[in-house]
């Protein structure tokens, strides 16, 4: 039979008090966030930084003399390469600049490259005897664009014992495809410094 | 005596006129460029008061001057946000658009960070992300 004393038991306590405690903060705990607060959990590209250049992005091309003086400009969307060292999902980019700039009423969107086998794929499969003829999409019917936008993100990156600095700088440029002019162009910067300690 | 009183009658000609012609700028239902309805707004602070809403953990931040502006048919904001502490301060700043009826004319954006140095003045811009947004409310939320 194991005595413990008075002295003994006062310190196994508080000992098992903590062990206790150390297990209860252990437990994950997931919860939902808002989707467009702020994240910080690492100084790599986030969600936060796609949707600051997104908005920043397609605000400032409806300003642009292309969408405000003409009507409805019909816009195809190339790669925006990414020149960083990191992966970027820079798809992920252009959508979001797409889905706001067609939401806004003011822009309209031809197919692009990635999507062209699809479109042409159901135009051809429309041609078969199993579809209403007066009612399907004929060949020779799509609209080309008038303009092409296309863009690249940069990415500088220091890092020194105790400190990381991610500088990244997004650039967009809207083509006119007839002449060949650049008709708007803009950029977003974004500065994230993480420091240790 | 009758000098005095027609320099007096002149000035206040003068100032009424000028007045008026100030007024004449300003559409009915707006301050300062910017969209009011049938609120009374009668200086920059009230303008402020009524457009500026905060979020969250209530910040020191203060807007201290805003303009309203069209840009092709999409409305434009510049507000002067002003830190007169002696610390740097870290916020987070959004628009909120409202249309016609009151109801919000696009989704939330964006909570966008800002870094001000202590004794400093930064201006925000915002544009309306859609013709059908005819007025406004800028929301800041302390970071610190």
């Amino acid at each position: 039979m194991i005595d413990l004393s008075h002295t003994h038991r006062l310190v196994l306590l508080p000992l098992l008090a903590a062990v206790v405690l150390a297990a209860g903060c252990a437990q994950e705990r997931t919860r939902y966030g808002e989707e467009r607060g702020i994240e910080t959990v690492t100084n790599q590209f986030s969600s936060t930084d796609l949707q600051l250049i997104a908005e920043s992005m397609t605000r400032s091309m409806l300003q642009s003399p292309s969408v405000i003086g003409s009507n409805l400009p019909i816009v195809t969307v190339q790669e925006v390469k990414n020149k960083t060292s990191e992966y970027i999902d820079t798809r992920a980019i252009t959508d979001s600049i797409r889905s706001e700039l067609q939401k806004s009423g003011k822009v309209r969107f031809a197919v692009d490259a990635a999507a062209m086998q699809q479109q042409v794929e159901e135009v051809e499969r429309q041609q078969r005897e199993y579809y209403d003829k007066e009612e399907t999409a004929e060949k020779g019917r799509m609209v080309g664009a008038q303009y092409r936008m296309e863009g690249n993100i940069i990415s500088i990156v220091k890092q020194a014992k105790d400190i990381r600095d991610v500088y990244y700088k997004f650039n967009l440029q809207l083509w006119n495809i007839r002449n060949g002019l650049l008709e708007w162009s803009d950029e977003k910067e974004i500065r994230k410094t993480t420091t240790k300690g | 005596m009758k000098r005095t009183w027609m320099i007096v009658m002149l000035l206040a000609a003068a100032l009424a006129a000028g007045c008026a012609t100030k007024k004449g700028f300003e559409k009915p239902g707006f301050a300062y460029g910017c969209p009011i309805g049938d609120a009374k707004v009668s200086s920059m602070e009230d303008l402020v008061k009524l457009k500026i809403l905060s979020e969250g953990k209530r910040t020191t931040i203060v807007a201290n001057e805003m303009r309203c502006t069209m840009t092709g048919d999409l409305m434009k904001i510049d507000v002067n946000l002003n830190n007169d502490s002696s610390k740097v301060k870290r916020i987070q700043y959004k628009f909120r658009w409202i249309d016609r009826e009151g109801m919000r004319a696009w989704e939330e954006e964006v909570w966008k960070p800002l870094l001000m140095y202590e004794n400093s003045n930064i201006t925000v811009s915002g544009v309306a992300p859609t013709n059908k947004a005819v007025d406004f409310r800028l929301i800041l939320l302390s970071q610190e």
